[in-house]
């Protein structure tokens, strides 16, 4: 019965959380600041052009996982839309401004892509993510929870873990891959350097970073990339904290 | 919209995930019942325990280079071709669970086609459902503007046409 209760508190402060991010902004609203890293809200997509986020939804689809990349400080903004972006202002990948907080949500940036879940059903199915510096090679990324590694392609390795939620890391180096296909994996465990390999087509220094879960509606289901924003400022809090 | 996002938020705060139910009845026989000992060992090894039905493409069925990784609940069966990396995925799990009153989620499901078939960070892919469970194959290039594996749905498209049973048992 207390559970219950508890439930019903849980999920009326939720839906009155929620209700208050969801109405429309008449400003942007500033940053969250948490010991010095700060963070727009989930599905607050900069710059605005860039498309349409999910704004309100907050929800931590993947709880208590470890940050992708295992150093701070990384950030999160879009690589198309920001400096020396393909549609961004023109510079150089490397700058600076690219290198600092506030982080910003891509989940839904505008792409062809198929994406149930994003307005107009298309878009970024992942979260880009750029290292603490320009370089690649030197920042590895590692297994966001316990699971096997079930695929590594050309410029992509699959993550399965043991809960069946399916991550990708894209653009890693290939020949600095640690795993292999099969390999049962720790959480924390080196996966790989960060890269800007996309077969042959090179892209910006980066991790793509993506989680794939199938979602059973009814009889029913579907397998879908779902946000990841919300858990990643989750789990960069808690890299920060030193608690991983 | 907003509604949509609480519902979807709420739906999901109270479900957890689990297994899929895999309807048997509805794979033939036949496929159930076919020998598989000219399959190659790497496979029969690799699929034992996966309690859905295991598609393959009739083309790489005897490809002993496949690698296989697998479970109960999934099957993951990759392949290096000559400058691409081929997967087939069977999933018989799910992860999150939300009511069917969820409009948007509803919306999704009806809306999902029989086979869907698209492009995003160079990668082909093509889902699909059968007997209950969630399928994909996927294509990887090294050239992923130019190779047409990548950037035509034909190949993919062919594969999915050439589809048969290997493997799986209830």
């Amino acid at each position: 019965m207390r559970s219950v209760v508890a439930l019903f508190v849980v999920s009326l402060l939720f839906f009155t959380a929620c209700d208050k991010k969801t109405k429309p902004d008449p400003k942007p609203k500033p940053p969250i600041d948490y010991k010095g890293f700060s963070y727009t809200a989930p599905g607050a997509l900069v710059p605005a052009k860039s498309g349409v986020g999910r704004r309100g939804d907050n929800y931590i689809y993947a709880p208590g996982i470890r940050f992708p990349i295992e150093h701070a400080p990384a950030y999160i903004n879009s690589q198309v839309y920001g400096i020396g972006g393909y549609l961004g202002e023109r510079g150089s990948l490397c700058d600076l401004r690219n290198y600092q907080y506030p982080w910003h949500d891509n989940f839904c940036e505008k792409r062809g892509w198929s994406m149930p879940l994003c307005a107009g059903g298309k878009g970024h199915q992942g979260v880009d993510i750029r290292t603490a510096t320009c370089d690649k090679n030197r920042y590895y990324t590692v297994a966001v929870e316990d699971g096997v590694i079930t695929y590594i392609g050309q410029y992509t390795v699959k993550l399965r873990s043991n809960s069946g939620r399916t991550y990708r890391y894209l653009h890693m180096d290939s020949q600095s891959i640690l795993v292999k296909r099969g390999q049962r994996v720790k959480r924390g465990q080196r996966l790989g350097l960060v890269s800007n390999n996309m077969g042959s087509t090179k892209t910006s220094i980066h991790l793509h970073f993506d989680m794939k879960q199938t979602i059973k509606v009814g009889n029913q289901s579907k397998s879908i990339f779902v946000p990841l924003y919300s858990s990643l400022v989750d789990a960069y809090k808690r890299l920060l904290s030193g608690r991983p | 919209m907003r509604l949509i996002f609480l519902n979807l938020s709420f739906m999901l705060l109270l479900q957890a995930g689990g297994v899929l139910d895999v309807d048997w009845s509805s794979v033939e026989k036949s496929a159930q019942q076919k020998s598989s000992k000219a399959y190659p060992k790497v496979l029969l090894e690799g699929i034992k325990e996966v309690r859905l039905p295991v598609y393959l493409s009739t083309s790489f069925i005897e490809n002993k280079s496949m690698v296989v990784v697998a479970d109960k609940g999934f099957y993951s069966i990759s392949f290096s071709l000559n400058g691409a990396t081929l997967l087939f995925e069977g999933d018989r799990t799910y992860q999150e669970s939300v009511s069917p009153q969820n409009p948007e989620f509803q919306k999704m499901v009806q809306k999902a086609a029989a086979l869907e078939i698209s492009e995003s960070e160079g990668i082909m892919v093509a889902e699909f459902k059968r007997h209950g469970a969630n399928y994909a194959i996927s294509i990887e290039c090294e050239n992923p503007k130019t190779d047409k594996r990548c950037t035509q749905e034909e190949f993919i498209r062919n594969l999915y046409g050439r589809l048969k049973m290997v493997g799986g048992h209830p």
